[in-house]
């Protein structure tokens, strides 16, 4: 798939390096879990485990983000095997979903060990969806870190922002800046009229400013170039 | 008496096996009169359900086939369809809602939202029907109403809103109070028959008034006037219960009434919400096709004078002759008129008209628009549209899911054989997803269905209903084939030594299309092929995806494409370009890498947490993709596609891995390619199988 989040760095799109953080910034509405599915595209198209995670959606509702994602990408690419692709990527997600005050990092590593020992599932990439980034995270974060790091994990999260937290001067909110030392990539996407942007605000390697990416607005897909090329 | 349309409701009352939606309907009987004694589901009497009027239902206690009847409840006359629970029942559901225009979603309170109950309202929402919820068994011990309305809200996205909270719970379940008139309801009386209302107890009132705000705060959304008086700080129940019904109806509100049916407690109420707040026939717009006008969509009046649109939604060859049950949506039946089945034309007479009670039957002269009754002895299919001699409209059809699962019978002896095709007849006509054919190879009459249980059933019926001694073979999965490649073909059908002779050749490509069953093209130019045998061409390509070469199952996903040929001026024949189109797929199918698919069934567990990893490894030895995990306050459910084949024997196996304590559900997905190892087996047994038959031959 030829995934302009790609250009963003790494090579060959493998933007996080293993055990590190990666975020996808937005308000309410824009477009968080469609970013996070296409990066979790991305990875099951290149034979890779995700493992997503989701506070606040029921399976299904994860399943139908899917494929609807999957349906544009397969549209745009012209992809004309989309039937065997599906059942290839198929057997390399899974889908977990808690309920918010369910979630902890102790339940979440017992429930991956579920899957390892029984030879079920091996995650590589992990999404988080639905975190809530306004209470206390870091120590969290923290304990996500070691679980990542031990098991050599790509762990990307959903980052809930409010338009009152942030402005012109302050463009990144302080829920994330607070632990933004935590992450190796951010991206955040900001509504311009009808347009949303995609801005990289953290890059592992070194940000290439001639790169102007958008969620179109009709797929979700994200793009290379202005809106409306 | 022509009934007043407005004080009609038909409804339909559906839930997750075990909810007590059988029991409940018994009290509703009970308390409208129509039985004069109570008798419980699993027949401890010897009398059973009066809804559960087959020996069969009785013995398990669930309820199979969709059995109708209609009771007065304070002048309002209720049309009840109890409807299965079980997954594989689904087509009685999913017909049972077409017709009706409200519904009760049955829940226990213990149990809450299971996975059947998803599957239920799925169905629901596709039919679009308003419905109350009713949390029964609030006297269990573990009841927890309130845990159940958020369930209904996260799980199925209902807006439910609490009408009562209940007055103590589990063994102290006394009673209920009503939020809209703000009165304590008790059901005294041997059979819970007289209603004692009294003051809210004072250690509730918080509670109430909690519940109550939230309950004007939802209904405000659909009434100024409510939105003014809560405002105001004065609500009327009135101003309330109308706002209720507004909201009910744009399936905006799922108002949400509490109970124990087996207890007598909370049933009448549950009643009057019925009447309250669930649609009357014409509160709902229903619409058919113009078969005459391109098929344009017709909306219905629900209005005896206009012209009539009926539906045949069941079938039952009971003992008062062929039964066919009809929903009017417009126009009216009486005796003796001439009505025309839509689908073939046909005029027929109506003989008889009368409404059932269970199996119980009572003669109507008439049916009025938005009534359910049933007609005698008129030929017709489920699912089929009568209609007035002057319009040809037909009701939209059916989804009807294909059959996954085929089953050998042999009748024992020849009176078996006699009494088994009897019933065959039978169930065929009642029910869609049941099928049945003679396997030309061996003779041996198969039967197919959604499930091993819906087959079970019907063979058990077979038996009983019909005293036709049979016995069955182990299930078959009804596999497909299809191809994975393109191929050109070029095949000469040449036959051209003495007498008369035969000539045809046909070139052209063979291309895989998935979603499709078949394709056929034709782009002959020049005559190459002349016109006329292109048909045959194509007959001849489409009596081959009957067996594939693979397994012998039919093959879809095939597009033929033709562009060149030869006829004979003499020697050339349909039959001669028929051969010639058989005998290029036989040629080119090899090429075109064929493939198996597998019917893959989603598999939904519902367990403990303690046994989730079981129940996934379980799920992955029977080679099956786990889509996701879901915990849910104390219960986890695992969501799962398994392929078919996989199944057999799994609640056996599941129940002993969890203690019991895990339960699921499963319905047909879609087919998917089988893996090649699989395929290979299933390409090596078939041979044998054929091989075995030859020497037996």
């Amino acid at each position: 798939m030829k995934n302009p989040l790609r250009l963003i760095g790494g090579e060959a799109g493998h933007i996080l390096p293993k055990g590190g953080f990666g975020a996808v910034l937005a308000r309410a509405g824009v477009g968080k879990t469609a970013v996070l599915v296409q990066i979790a595209l991305d990875s099951l198209l290149r034979e890779t485990n995700v493992l997503h995670i989701s506070l606040d959606q029921p399976v299904s509702k994860v399943c139908l983000w899917y494929e609807e994602v999957f349906n544009h990408v397969g549209k745009h690419y012209q992809l004309n095997n989309t039937v065997d692709l599906w059942d290839a990527i198929l057997p390399h997600r899974f889908i977990m979903t808690f309920n918010t005050e369910g979630f902890s990092i102790p339940r979440l590593e017992e429930r991956i060990t579920d899957l390892t020992e029984q030879g079920i599932f091996y995650p590589q990439v992990v999404l988080v969806d639905g975190l809530s980034f306004d209470q206390e995270v870091r120590e969290l974060l923290n304990e996500m870190k070691l679980v990542a790091r031990e098991n050599e994990l790509k762990v990307w999260f959903a980052v809930r922002i409010h338009r009152e937290d942030i402005s012109e001067e302050k463009p990144v909110p302080d829920n994330f800046t607070n632990v933004a030392d935590l992450f190796d990539a951010a991206l955040q996407l900001s509504p311009q009229g009808p347009q949303v942007m995609v801005n990289p605000i953290k890059t592992p390697g070194e940000l290439d400013e001639s790169i102007s990416l958008y969620l179109d607005p009709a797929s979700l897909l994200i793009k290379d170039g202005q809106p409306g090329e | 008496m022509k009934p007043d349309i407005q004080k009609t409701r038909n409804i339909g009352i559906s839930a997750h096996i075990d909810a007590g939606k059988t029991t409940l309907t018994e009290r509703i009987l009970f308390y409208c009169q129509r039985i004069h004694a109570i008798h419980d589901v699993k027949g401890k009497d010897g009398v059973g359900a009066t809804m559960d009027f087959m020996e069969l239902e009785k013995e398990r206690g669930i309820t199979i086939a969709s059995a109708a009847t209609y009771c007065t409840w304070k002048n309002h006359e209720i049309n009840i369809i109890d409807t299965p629970g079980h997954v594989d029942f689904t087509i009685e559901v999913e017909r049972s809602l077409r017709v009706l225009d409200g519904g009760i979603l049955v829940l226990c309170s213990v149990g809450g939202v299971q996975s059947q109950s998803i599957t239920v309202d799925r169905q629901m929402a596709r039919y679009k029907v308003p419905a109350v919820a009713f949390i029964n068994k609030c006297d269990r011990s573990g009841a927890d109403p309130f845990r159940v309305i958020r369930q209904l809200r996260d799980k199925l996205s209902h807006n439910a809103i609490a009408v009562q909270v209940p007055i103590g719970l589990e063994a102290n379940f006394d009673g209920v109070v009503d939020l809209v008139t703000m009165k304590a309801l008790y059901f005294d009386g041997d059979s819970g028959e007289t209603i004692r209302e009294g003051e809210i107890p004072a250690d509730l009132m918080d509670m109430v008034e909690e519940r109550r705000e939230e309950l004007i705060d939802a209904a405000s959304m659909y009434s100024d006037d409510l939105m003014e008086q809560a405002l105001e700080g004065e609500v009327t129940p009135e101003v309330l219960m109308e706002a209720i019904r507004l909201g009910t109806l744009e399936r905006g509100i799922t108002p949400v009434f509490m109970g124990s049916a087996y207890k007598n407690k909370g049933v009448q109420p549950l009643l009057d919400g019925v009447t309250k707040y669930l649609p009357n026939p014409a509160d709902v717009t229903n619409t058919a096709v113009d078969l005459e006008n391109n098929e344009e969509p017709v909306d219905l009046v629900t209005d005896s004078s206009k012209p009539l649109t009926a539906l045949a939604f069941k079938l039952e060859d009971g003992r008062y002759g062929q039964l066919t049950y009809i929903r009017v949506y417009q126009g009216s039946v009486s005796k003796g008129d001439t009505i025309v089945n839509a689908r073939t034309g046909k005029k027929v007479k109506v003989g008889r008209v009368a409404r059932m009670h269970a199996d119980q039957m009572e003669d109507l002269e008439r049916l009025e628009a938005g009534t359910i009754g049933a007609l005698f002895g008129v030929d017709c299919a489920s699912g089929d549209t009568f209609c007035s001699p002057d319009i040809t409209y037909s009701m939209t059809s059916m989804h009807v899911p294909e059959p996954v699962i085929s089953l050998a019978i042999v009748p024992e002896d020849n009176k078996a054989q006699i009494n088994m095709s009897k019933a065959l007849n039978r169930f065929t006509k009642e029910d869609p997803t049941f099928r049945t054919k003679v396997d030309p190879e061996t003779s041996e009459t198969i039967i197919s269905g959604m499930g091993e249980l819906h087959l079970e059933v019907y063979v058990e019926r077979m038996r009983r209903e019909y005293s036709a001694a049979v016995t069955t073979g182990n299930p078959q999965v009804a596999y497909r084939e299809t191809i994975t490649q393109m191929s050109e073909f070029n095949y000469t059908h040449k036959k051209q030594t003495g007498g008369s002779g035969q000539y045809g050749r046909v070139a052209g490509f063979v291309d895989p299309v998935p979603g499709e069953d078949f394709v056929f093209e034709s782009k002959i130019v020049g005559g190459a092929i002349p016109t006329q045998y292109i048909p045959a061409v194509e007959k001849g390509f489409q009596s081959c995806m009957e067996k594939g070469a693979l397994l012998g199952f039919p093959i879809t996903g095939v597009k033929i494409v033709i562009n060149d040929g030869q006829s004979h001026s003499v020697d050339s024949s349909e039959m001669a370009f028929s051969a010639a189109a058989r005998g290029a797929f036989r040629e080119v199918y090899n090429r075109c890498k064929p493939a198996i698919l597998e019917p893959i069934m989603k598999v939904e567990v519902e367990t403990p947490p303690e046994f989730q990893g079981a129940v996934m490894g379980l799920l992955n030895q029977r080679r099956g993709i786990i889509l996701g995990t879901q915990e849910q306050d104390t219960l986890c459910f695992v969501e799962a596609e398994v392929p078919l084949a996989e199944m057999f024997g799994y609640s056996t196996v599941l129940r002993s891995s969890t203690q019991g304590k895990a339960q699921f559900t499963m319905e047909f997905a879609s087919y998917r390619k089988a893996p090649q190892s699989v395929a290979d087996d299933l390409i090596e047994k078939a041979a044998k199988e054929k091989k075995d038959k030859t020497k037996v031959a």
